[in-house]
């Protein structure tokens, strides 16, 4: 067992909570009011599952199951960075938004989970063989390992993963037709504009704080989340490993996508997602003058 | 001996994400979940500050309500590192429920406000401290909670029955009595958030121990039982919570504090009445345990004798 952040005592004091950085302050505040309840605030009545074939409800219930399993990462790895913060004594600002930025990502598999419930049923996993894809995004033990810096892991989850799904959530948002589907992909993007801001105000305090080495080390983070995370499927499934499997979850998204009720397909997707990718290069770039480098995937033509 | 003593590396448990159960299993805590979801709040426009003059109340009442919602500042902070590893720890083992995941998430947004808003009491009061004057007490806020919520070698069910069940229900306990004599209306408005929210919190606490202890072996229960032990011997008699059961240092400036903060009705109780809850509500627990199988012995405080 390699050493954790958890091998070193608490020290909290001197306990600064004073406002550090007040635009994550203020996307604090923002989420505090802005708050919604999946159980009262989406029109679940307007979700009729006998107006779809059974071949597209069962697809979409296990769209939406995977939809579930994915938010589902945040609650089960990204808290692991409020323990870092707190032990790092980062900034106080921090350390209270990233409370509720759990809360959002508890709210958002609770939907996705009613979604799947209401089309005929949560599935609680994935054929075997694609369960690599969606087991996990790696970020707790990232935020544990005290050898990782901080905004390594802030910068692959946050400025690059996050800011993916917030790309495709637009993208959705665009091509979805049913009323009840478009909803929760709105309610659900309300609160990612927020997460992708905590992470480039963060980045912005933190960067020029790291020396070559540490810049280096954030560049490797955030390779190695769009490579090993992203190119393998964790948020869109015709990006995983051709196997059955992910043939599978691949017709369900089309299937899913021609009801209208939340997902998109390869050929839609694929310039949304390489747009996004070239997004986050430039504003790597012109945020902190990291240069990521080109990346390549079979399903896709060039390096992108 | 707690893992915040120990010196060896921590083993977290492992995860087996798939299947992952997210049904409902028990309704008492969905209720909690959903109930504390539509009792949201917002800690700039949730409380009346513009009532809270510093102008109006004598120096040295402010001075001592400052230390007060300091320390309480940092008393809460506590959960913004435990609450997380106890939500991971919830997922990382195997067969937990989903009620408890969904609803952590809540209770530590609600941490935050609250850590937030004493800051900002204290602010108001005169300025927080970031640190206790004696540097020597800062080690019993120190108590690295977030290790031991993550110990694959310690009981969740131990933790939950300690810091959600026997903590937080003192917690509550004593926001319900700042609340019963505050005067001042920022103040009052605060602490009724609070009050709800650790009643929420409580009763997660309480429900869960009660779903698990039935099934308990009589090692897990040995454990429970332990963990209660040494943290109520160890913390709570230090003076964790109520200060003037403090031993290891002498309390009475900050009895001292309490009694004057109280009296200006800035949200405390003399420290001889948060002895009384302290007392109340351990022999309300000892209780609800016995009730559950579980025992909780007696205990032996310098000044108060057997409690």
């Amino acid at each position: 067992m390699n050493a954790t952040i958890l091998d070193a005592r608490e020290s909290r004091f001197p306990l600064d909570l004073a406002v550090r950085q007040p635009r994550i302050r203020d996307l604090f505040h923002a989420a505090s009011r802005n708050q919604w309840d999946p159980e009262f605030d989406v029109d679940w009545a307007a979700l009729d599952p006998e107006a779809f074939p059974p071949a597209q409800r069962e697809a979409a219930r296990m769209y939406w199951s995977r939809r579930a399993w994915g938010e589902y990462g945040a609650i089960s790895e990204s808290p692991a960075l409020q323990i870092r913060f707190c032990q790092e004594k980062l900034s106080p600002d921090a350390r209270l938004y990233f409370t509720i930025r759990s809360q959002e990502e508890s709210r958002h598999a609770e939907v996705c989970f009613r979604m799947a419930e209401r089309l005929g049923g949560y599935v609680e996993q994935p054929q075997v063989q694609f369960q690599g894809s969606v087991a996990t995004h790696g970020v707790r033990r990232l935020a544990l390992d005290p050898e990782v810096p901080i905004e390594g892991v802030i910068a692959a989850l946050v400025c690059a993963a996050e800011e993916i799904a917030f790309d495709v959530f637009r993208h959705l948002i665009e091509i979805t037709r049913h009323p009840v589907a478009r909803q929760v992909c709105r309610l659900v993007m309300r609160d990612e504009v927020r997460h992708c801001a905590f992470g480039w105000h963060f980045m912005a305090d933190r960067w020029p704080r790291l020396d070559p080495a540490g810049r280096e080390r954030v560049r490797d983070a955030v390779i190695t989340m769009i490579e090993k995370v992203e190119l393998n499927g964790y948020h869109s499934a015709w990006l995983a490993p051709d196997n059955p499997a992910s043939r599978a979850e691949v017709e369900c998204d089309r299937l899913t996508w021609e009801a209208g009720l939340g997902a998109t397909v390869e050929e839609l997707e694929k310039p949304v997602f390489v747009d996004s990718i070239r997004r986050i290069r430039r504003q790597m770039e012109e945020a902190w003058g990291l240069r990521l480098p080109e990346f390549s995937h079979p399903r896709i033509d060039g390096r992108f | 001996m707690t893992t915040a003593e120990s010196s060896a590396p921590v083993t977290i448990p492992v995860e087996r994400r798939f299947p992952l159960d997210l049904e409902s299993r028990d309704g008492g805590i969905r209720v909690l979940y959903q109930a504390a979801k539509q009792d949201h709040w917002d800690p700039e426009r949730g409380v009346p500050w513009d009532s809270l003059d510093p102008a109006r109340i004598p120096h040295a009442d402010r001075e001592s309500a400052r230390r007060v919602w300091s320390r309480r500042a940092w008393l809460e902070y506590t959960g913004l590192a435990e609450t997380p590893a106890l939500l991971i720890r919830f997922c990382l083992e195997t067969g937990r429920e989903s009620e408890p995941k969904f609803f952590l998430t809540v209770r530590n947004t609600e941490e935050a406000w609250h850590v937030e808003c004493c800051h900002r009491i204290a602010e108001c009061l005169g300025g927080y401290l970031d640190r206790p004057a004696d540097p020597a007490r800062e080690e019993l806020f120190n108590q690295t909670l977030y290790r031991e919520a993550l110990d694959a070698a310690a009981s969740l069910d131990a933790f939950v029955a300690t810091h959600c069940a026997f903590e937080d229900g003192l917690e509550a306990e004593l926001a319900a009595a700042w609340l019963g004599t505050a005067r001042e209306p920022a103040v009052r408005s605060l602490l009724e958030h609070m009050q709800r929210a650790k009643r929420r919190h409580a009763d997660f606490g309480w429900r869960y121990l009660a779903q698990r202890a039935p099934a308990l072996e009589p090692a897990a229960r040995h454990a429970v039982e332990g963990q209660l032990v040494r943290w109520i011997q160890t913390v709570e008699l230090a003076g964790y919570h109520c200060v003037s059961l403090a031993t290891g240092f002498d309390p009475a400036a900050e009895s001292a504090d309490l009694d004057r903060c109280a009296a200006a009705g800035l949200g405390a109780v003399p420290a001889a009445a948060e002895e009384a809850v302290f007392r109340a509500t351990l022999a309300a627990a000892r209780a609800r345990l016995a009730a559950l199988g579980l025992a909780l012995p007696a205990f032996h405080h310098p000044r108060l004798g057997a409690v």
